[in-house]
């Protein structure tokens, strides 16, 4: 009975996309750019860096951008769990990424980087628990909780170590693991990449993954199905605090250094990753992969951004035209689709 | 049997998330609680004065969290009753605070500006309301300082000057071309520091060139990766030199460079600040000079300032309280007189 | 949303305390009055000051509420305005730079006409395009920072013409300052736009249910057009005062309006999916938190400890809200079935 009315939340999904099969000519064009249209643009990005803007192709910039991509990418991939169930976005990943950079360093310099990372562990947790219970099953507000969640967690975090700019030795294993490189990969372009299998491993192939997924399709149909809807929503939140607590440590650690407010603004630029990769915000729409490009994208975006002395203002404007367009083609798409 | 543990297992959650509920409330009292008794007991000794300081940054910030101590400290020495605010840099914030500390009548204001161009109001309503105003950090716009009975602190366009004088120094008459990392966006220190660099660089040694500039947010992991980026749009060969607004963006400069397998010591790289991740890069050679700010200088003498204009000590006109900008290099880097603070 | 309805829970009111029951679950406000009373009540005993000194307080209230206003015209249509933040920043320095070059009544106009063009974009791509508006004025609060820092050179634009700034920022009638003076207008205007004008009545049918108000005749692009409009103005009017107040226009304004203005809105019980909420809720949404912020600068305590209290004040007013509380109620109940269920087998 449950797997049958689950299953019927998924047909009612997936129908959308049949109903693009039978669509012809320039529909079809802006169908095929709403669905793969991130493809295309991260391909037209890279061709035309590569041929206009010099220094974009070299080893050492491909590193550059890996660094740009790491700790905001995983931080975004596991955001994108929160966000298909319906939940707008965490912005406390920027109080969690900070604590976890924080506590990686002070704690491993006070005792040993075992039990940094237990403690950095046991906070990540306790962050996805009170946003996850509270909105999961208080049906709060997430905007609102976490952005409570925020103002305690940087309180706290600020309160317990004093707030000030903490650094590692440079010989340390957080110095070397920061600067470390694998062929023109730096590691944490490699733990980006395994933080983008197991998620994508979680959300397409696992039970809570599927259950995570129909969720943001239909929140009512779900739980009438007999799914214990608050328990999903708890998991979104503890994979998002997962991630940040990684996105924390890989940031920490490629510059050896953390302060309370290091991760400021990671809340909308992983929410405009996540996006600008094509997950809907409506819920139910989306995937790991998607927003692993959609990360791609906007780090190329703002690495050529510098590479060509654009001033800051018009960075920001770039980057904000840039979600717009994004969004413009997929929307079109989707009403192409439906016609 | 599996599916009613799992609906248990919230349940358990939800007490746990009480229980941390109610630590925070706990411990959000007791700070409050044993402020109020140091200040009972300072207030048995001598006159006290009330005194509210209307910063932009506190412990959010590496600066602040230095700054913040040493101004308790001397507070608490001195026998004045301080309220601090922090505005985070957001001026509409700081007006608010400024209107809620005219308010409360104190004895004195101690402004930092958050912008400077913002603070007018706020100094013409505390002189109607006959609260005298000390500036710490950031001093006022020329057409402002009569609002106020004093400065104290660092002089932000003269650390832009010495470093580019450290500059011009160690480059001689080489012509060379650097990059510059700035502070962040709006910033009034950084707008300050930038156009004494660039300004002392134009008139006293033309022959360094800065070839792009970009902000760093003050921090070590931008900086790094800007830093990074400009080296690869310039050529490491057209670079010759990186003027930094503050040490951790040096720190994050000279990691940019080494990350390339160069010597960051064949580099003229000058900072500003001296601070912990800074000092040590001075004496190794990597970081060719920086400029000395003592951020419990800064701190401690803000509440002096303002005790001595409380007690009378100062005269009429407008005290004048500048940290030294010293240079420091290799050669004075160990020097006790410099040691770093922050 | 069906989410309540979903669960049921002493639907049956009986006597004069089940009524009483029903007409408060009916209104949104419940929630932000609670609030509003247990703080005025604490501060009262703590902070007297807060309310001796009520000009400054309200002075409060209307920097975080004002912009709150607006976006409560777009809330209730479900729809989102995250460029407020931005159009804040770049109204303030559109006015102060066309001001130094013309004068101040020009630089106003100028500020608020920019603010419509701002509007009819975001609306432009919610309506007309159909993006979702959590989207589209996300890109625009970047875009619009970014034009703020271009046009001001990144750097604060000040005045030119002081006095007038200065002026502006003196009481006028009793203790009351122009800000507090429009803070109070435009809540009067919204207020009577939204319960009493058919146009703005229909801002909640857009928002209860859209295919509903199509249906019914409701030219529902047009609202949405006209609720941006609102949402973007009052947030242009806050760009314009607070410029004039502070005598300069900084371009990295309003960096802490966003989120307050959407906790006013939400404390005062505006259901951000639309079709549920108010003009009066948002406005002791943010008398509420305004009050909390005076009398915690007021108190001295230090500011990570202020930052804490804020956060666990909005986590308790957002999870004891009786729509919260209800849903909890069901999850137990669902899990005491479940055991039955499991004991039965």
């Amino acid at each position: 009975m449950a797997k049958e009315s689950l299953t019927q939340a998924m047909a009612i999904a997936k129908s959308p996309d049949e109903a693009k099969k039978e669509v012809k000519g320039s529909a079809a064009f802006v169908v095929f750019m709403a669905d793969k249209g991130i493809f295309v643009f991260t391909a037209i990005l890279i061709a035309a860096s590569m041929t206009f803007v010099d220094g974009f192709a070299s080893l050492q910039n491909l590193t550059d951008l890996f660094h740009r991509a790491a700790p905001i990418g995983i931080v975004a991939l596991g955001m994108t769990f929160v966000v298909i169930t319906g939940n707008y976005l965490d912005l406390s990943v920027v109080a969690q990424a900070a604590a976890a950079g924080v506590i990686l360093i002070a704690v491993s310099n006070a005792t040993n980087l075992a039990t940094a990372f237990a403690v950095a562990f046991v906070v990540a947790i306790m962050f996805g628990l009170v946003n996850g219970i509270a909105v999961g099953y208080f049906k709060a507000n997430a905007v609102i909780v976490t952005l409570a969640t925020t103002y305690m967690g940087l309180g706290l975090l600020r309160l317990l170590s004093g707030g000030s700019q903490v650094f590692g030795p440079s010989d340390g294993p957080i110095a070397t693991f920061g600067s470390s490189k694998l062929g023109p990969f730096p590691y944490s372009a490699v733990v980006l990449v395994v933080v983008a299998i197991v998620l994508t491993f979680v959300l397409s192939k696992t039970n809570f993954g599927f259950m995570v997924r129909s969720f943001g399709v239909n929140e009512k149909s779900t739980r009438l199905s007999g799914t214990n809807t608050g328990f999903i929503v708890v998991g979104a939140f503890l994979v998002t605090s997962m991630a940040a607590m990684v996105g924390g440590f890989v940031l920490a650690a490629f510059s050896n250094t953390a302060v309370s407010n290091m991760a400021t603004g990671f809340d909308f630029q992983a929410l405009a990753a996540i996006i600008v990769g094509g997950t809907s915000v409506f819920g139910g729409k989306g995937s790991v992969p998607r927003t692993l490009l959609g990360v791609v994208f906007v780090s190329i975006l703002s690495n050529v951004l510098v590479l060509s002395q654009i001033s800051y203002g018009w960075q920001q404007v770039a980057i904000g035209s840039l979600i717009v367009f994004a969004v413009t083609v997929d929307a079109l798409g989707r009403r192409a689709g439906k016609k | 049997m599996r599916k009613s543990r799992l609906v248990l297992a919230p349940a358990a959650l939800l007490s746990a998330a009480a229980l941390v509920l109610t630590g925070c409330a706990t411990e959000a009292e007791e700070p409050a609680s044993t402020g109020s008794t140091t200040e009972a007991a300072t207030e048995a000794e001598a006159e006290t004065f009330n005194v509210y300081a209307l910063l932009p940054q506190g412990s959010d910030q590496a600066y602040g969290t230095t700054y913040l101590p040493q101004m308790e400290a001397v507070a608490a020495e001195l026998g004045i009753n301080l309220t601090i605010t922090n505005s985070q840099y957001d001026a509409d914030k700081q007006a608010s605070e400024c209107e809620i500390a005219v308010a409360a009548r104190p004895d004195g204001i101690i402004l930092w500006p958050a912008v400077g161009d913002a603070v007018r109001p706020c100094l013409e309503a505390a002189a109607a309301a006959g609260i005298p105003v000390t500036v710490t950090n950031s001093d006022l716009f020329d057409a402002d300082k009569d609002l106020s009975r004093g400065f104290s602190g660092p002089d932000t366009y003269g650390q832009g000057v010495a470093s580019a004088e450290i500059m011009c120094d160690i480059v001689g008459d080489a012509s060379v071309n650097i990059i510059q990392l700035n502070g962040s966006i709006g910033n009034s220190t950084a707008i300050d520091r930038d156009n004494g660099f660039t300004d002392t660089i134009a008139a006293n040694c033309p022959n360094v060139t800065i070839l792009d500039e970009q902000n760093t947010d003050w921090t070590k992991a931008t900086a790094q990766q800007v830093a990074s980026e400009m080296i690869t749009a310039q050529g490491l060969e057209n670079i010759q030199g990186i003027y930094a607004a503050d040490d951790s963006i040096a720190a994050g400069a000279i990691d940019a460079l080494e990350a390339r397998g160069v010597d960051a010591a064949d580099y003229f790289i000058t900072g500003i600040g001296n601070t912990f991740m800074g000092n040590p890069l001075v004496a190794e050679g990597k970081l060719d000079g920086t400029v000395f700010q003592s951020s419990s200088w800064d701190g401690g003498n803000a509440v002096r300032l303002m005790h001595s204009v409380l007690t009378g000590a100062a005269g009429a006109e407008r005290q004048l309280l500048l940290m030294p900008s010293v240079k420091v290099t290799m050669d004075n880097a160990t020097d006790p007189s410099v040691a770093p603070e922050w | 949303m069906s989410n309540q309805s979903v669960i049921k829970m002493g639907s049956e009111a009986k006597g004069p305390l089940g009524k009483l029951r029903v007409t408060l679950a009916r209104r949104t406000e419940g929630r932000a009055v609670g609030l509003f009373i247990i703080i005025a009540t604490v501060v009262t005993l703590t902070q007297p000051l807060v309310f001796t000194a009520y000009q400054v307080t309200l002075g409060r209230i209307a920097l975080i509420g004002l912009v709150a206003l607006g976006l409560t015209a777009v809330i209730l249509m479900g729809e989102l305005d995250l460029s407020v933040a931005s159009t804040l920043a770049v109204s303030g320095v559109i006015m102060t730079v066309v001001a130094n070059e013309t004068n101040i009544l020009i630089g106003v106009l100028a500020a608020l006409a920019a603010s419509v063009v701002i509007s009819l974009i975001n609306a432009f791509f919610v309506a007309i395009v159909g993006i979702n508006s959590f989207i589209a004025t996300l890109g625009m609060l970047f875009a619009l920072r970014g034009f703020a820092l271009v046009i001001s050179d990144e750097q604060p634009v000040k005045l030119l013409n002081v006095e007038f700034g200065i002026a502006f920022g003196q009481p006028i009638l009793g203790p009351l300052t122009p800000r507090i003076l429009i803070f109070f207008a435009v809540f009067i205007l919204l207020q009577v736009f939204v319960t009493r004008v058919r146009v703005g009545r229909e801002f909640l049918a857009v928002g209860g249910n859209r295919q509903a108000a199509y249906d019914a005749g409701i030219p529902v692009k047009r609202r949405i057009f006209t609720g941006f409009i609102i949402s973007g103005g009052v947030a242009a009017l806050a760009g314009v005062i607070n410029s004039l107040e502070r005598t300069a226009a900084d371009p990295t304004a309003g960096s802490t309006v966003l989120l307050a203005s959407f906790a006013a809105a939400i404390i005062g019980g505006n259901y951000l999916k639309g079709g549920k909420g108010s003009i009066v809720g948002t406005l002791i949404g943010a008398a509420s938190l305004g009050m909390l912020q005076v009398a915690l600068t007021i108190s001295g305590v230090q500011v990570p400890v202020q930052e804490i209290f804020i956060g666990g004040i909005l986590l308790i007013a957002v999870i004891t809200d009786p729509s919260s509380l209800r849903a909890v109620w069901g999850s137990i109940n669902t899990v005491i079935q479940g055991l039955k269920n499991s004991r039965a087998k």
